[in-house]
């Protein structure tokens, strides 16, 4: 009897189971929603609807992030929710939301290396269409190409961005130098003279994680090499690529002008470390700026600077990009608030009280001529930040990037940590990545 | 045949109350049963049918019935055999690590001194801690340097003046590091499950014991530890199949995957999207949580029959 119960019971679950179909789609693409008409000079009174936005904001609503949505509700009447992450959650909140086909997220933060998965899997709304042309061109180059995906605009830009080298004034004086390395070999040498009582040449992001990648394909560049070919094969094993893992290896391995420590930290470290005056150089993106000059976070108030990566031979400069857009999310209920959002986000109203209080960088090429602008900046970094912008090389942003980008970073540390020889180490990572573009056509 | 029969004339005999109250009963539970299925039997079933398929969801290939394959791509594949070492590695010498010291630390909190009642409050601390936080103040002690990991060890001389080991940038290193911030956390409840199993020993038993003329290791061997068996047991399960499942912890001291096969499926899941790869893997890892805790559960019955 009681098996009799028990059986019955397994026979009706999984018939109810066998009867829902649990198959994974086969189309490939989600069912393409109705796209409704949207406008970017919209004229329909949007007061009252409430959008939600998921971005990184680790300063709370009264930090500058925070502030700046209080005052689009009061320009424009459109609320908004926010959801503030770290950056490091950013992207599997987003992910999640979507795995559960949750429309409750209008807008989100995207890395330029995400643009691929946004758009191939119908996490994004395409705007190629809804941002008019002219206003396209309103942008700067390297913000708009981050936000691209083939021919799509998969996000609309939200700052621009690239790594840039800082060093410690007093320290490089101190060693008889009173302007920072133009080459990579200046460099070494430098760090070689910088490196006692403590104090190390340089500090990196060299944990294994994307930011490791980012300082590679810097320097790959930098050495005259090439990350991808522009079939969207990986090409950083030959030539310049491999100039600079064996570049990073000597370094690490063979000088030891490199805080040992680097090999566990990501940028947030790198900048604490060299706000305690013990690092010569870094390279980090922006937003260094209102902390490394807050006496009550920073040891190095005014003693530091900002200016050109080194290059080496022809190549002047080299610096990753890692701007940011934010994308209009396909499943939006609210998509003509939202898309009121994005515009108002490239206006003077947004740009530049978060360049004053966040050290973000406008998209647009014409703030920075801006006087506003110029005399927000206390500092003087811009002309110095904008500089770089120049030299900016972007990483692919094909789908399969995140998976190609962990491949590369797990390799690369091997060889830093002196595992692997940089030649075995790049050859494997393109081998894996070659595979991995493989299966997944 | 005369079952059916026979159930069915039972129901009929039920009277109409009773036939109602079941009837009621069935209803209560429908809606329970409804999310139950929708979200635990369901998905489950799912990543069943998932794990042969060739899913990725966000590059826009297609998706293709590949039968077993995933799974025999998964026994070849380096990385998986790697993490499930780790993890593996981890579990187990977690797992003793903590019983050893939550037993030790149970029989210390068992005995009558002053401030007692304090030193088991204590003691939960790091247990209630968020194990992301925790994984931010070991990130912390870990820091070579100046963390204070390295300069406690330089102090009692384990670790020459001249040493600066890298906790969190090796595989190996980063292992042993979260064993040492897991046992940190996860000793308290060792403590306190098996403080509750010590406190249910009846007294008389160890007066017997003395009066055989048993110290403490022999009453600890023969009195306390077959006696608290069934609770050392339930608890070495629960720590087995909690650390088997490592994660969180990890995102905080690396970006390396292989160190966790949890991680691994994470990020074959949700940073990928290769849903029918990262199926077959999360059943592997099922798998072998299910071979341990049948083993357990013999164990445990072979146990009572005994006593």
């Amino acid at each position: 009897m009681k098996k009799g119960k028990v059986l019955f019971l397994l026979i009706l679950i999984f018939s109810l189971l066998v009867g829902c179909n649990a198959a994974p789609p086969t189309s490939g693409k989600k069912n393409e929603a109705k796209s409704e008409k949207l406008s970017w000079n919209n004229k329909k009174d949007l007061k009252g609807e409430e959008i939600t936005l998921l971005w990184v904001n680790t300063d709370g609503a009264n930090g500058p992030r925070g502030k700046i949505l209080k005052e689009f509700t009061k320009d424009t009447g459109i609320k908004v929710k926010e959801l503030a992450v770290d950056y490091n959650s950013l992207y599997n909140k987003i992910t999640t939301a979507v795995l559960s086909n949750s429309a409750d997220i209008d807008l989100a933060e995207m890395d330029t290396i995400w643009a691929g998965q946004f758009m191939e899997g119908g996490i994004a709304y395409d705007l190629a269409d809804t941002v008019p042309k002219e206003v396209q061109k309103k942008y700067t180059q390297s913000s708009l190409s981050s936000v691209m995906y083939k021919d799509q605009l998969a996000a609309v830009p939200f700052f621009s961005s690239t790594k840039h080298f800082y060093w410690n004034k007093e320290l490089l004086a101190k060693a008889g130098y009173n302007s920072p390395p133009k080459t990579w070999d200046e460099f070494r040498e430098m760090s070689k003279k910088l490196t006692k009582n403590g104090v190390y040449g340089s500090a990196w992001s060299w944990k294994q994680a994307e930011g490791l990648n980012c300082d590679f394909v810097s320097l790959v560049y930098g050495f005259g090499g090439k990350f991808f070919d522009e079939k969207g094969a990986p090409v950083f094993n030959k030539g310049g690529g491999l100039k600079a893992l064996q570049y990073m290896v000597d370094l690490t391995q063979k000088d030891k002008t490199v805080d040992p420590a680097s090999l566990q930290w990501s940028e947030d470290d790198v900048k604490n470390a060299f706000s305690t005056g013990k690092i010569a150089m870094m390279t980090n993106w922006e937003g260094m700026y209102p902390d490394l000059n807050d006496p009550s976070k920073s040891k190095v108030v005014d003693k530091t600077d900002v200016g050109l990566m080194p290059g080496n031979g022809d190549v002047k400069s080299a610096a990753v990009t890692g701007s940011e857009g934010i994308s209009l999310m396909k499943d939006s209920k609210h998509k003509q608030a939202a898309l009121e959002f994005l515009k108002w986000m490239s206006t003077k109203k947004f740009q530049l009280p978060l360049f004053k209080n966040d050290g973000m960088y406008p998209t647009t090429e014409g703030l920075y001529d801006d006087p506003d602008l110029k005399a927000a900046d206390k500092t003087k970094t811009v002309d110095k930040v904008m500089k770089q912008f120049e030299y900016g090389q972007n990483r692919p942003n094909a789908p399969g990037y995140v998976e190609w980008a962990d491949i590369l970073s797990a390799e690369i540390h091997e060889a830093l940590l002196g595992k692997k020889s940089a030649k075995v180490a790049l050859d494997t990572a393109a081998k894996k990545i070659k595979k991995a573009i493989e299966e997944s056509k | 045949m005369e079952k059916s029969a026979g159930k069915s004339a039972k129901f009929r005999l039920m009277g109409k109350k009773k036939r109602k109250d079941l009837l009621f009963a069935v209803i209560l539970l429908l809606p329970t049963f409804y999310i139950l299925f929708k979200t635990f039997l369901f998905p489950i079933y799912q990543s069943l049918v998932w794990s042969m398929y060739k899913y990725h969801m966000l590059d826009g290939s297609d998706v293709v019935f590949v039968g077993f394959s995933n799974f025999t791509a998964l026994f070849k594949n380096h990385d998986f055999w790697t993490a499930t070492y780790f993890t593996g590695y981890f579990t187990v010498i977690s797992t003793v690590a903590e019983l050893v010291l939550g037993l030790f630390s149970a029989l210390l909190l068992n005995q009558m001194f002053r401030g007692r009642v304090f030193f088991r409050m204590i003691i939960i601390i790091p247990w209630a801690m968020l194990t992301l936080v925790n994984g931010l103040l070991w990130k912390w002690i870990f820091q070579p340097g100046n963390g204070s990991f390295t300069i406690i060890l330089k102090k009692i001389h384990v670790l020459s003046a001249s040493e600066n080991p890298l906790w969190l940038a090796d595989a190996h290193n980063i292992i042993n590091s979260v064993v040492v911030a897991d046992v940190w956390k996860m000793t308290p409840f060792m403590t306190l499950l098996l403080l509750a199993g010590l406190q249910a020993i009846p007294s008389t038993l160890y007066e017997a014991a003395m009066m055989d003329g048993a110290g403490f290791w022999k009453k600890l061997w023969y009195v306390t530890i077959p006696q608290l068996f069934p609770i050392l047991m339930i608890a070495v399960v629960l720590r087995t199949i909690a650390a088997f499942r490592v994660y969180d912890i990890l995102t905080v001291f690396t970006g390396d995957p292989t160190t966790s096969i949890s991680y691994l499926t994470f990020n074959k899941a949700f940073r990928y999207f290769y849903l029918g790869e990262a199926s077959a893997m999360a059943w592997v890892s099922t798998a072998i949580i299910l071979v341990f805790i049948v083993l357990y559960i013999r164990m445990l019955k072979k146990n009572s029959h005994e006593v």
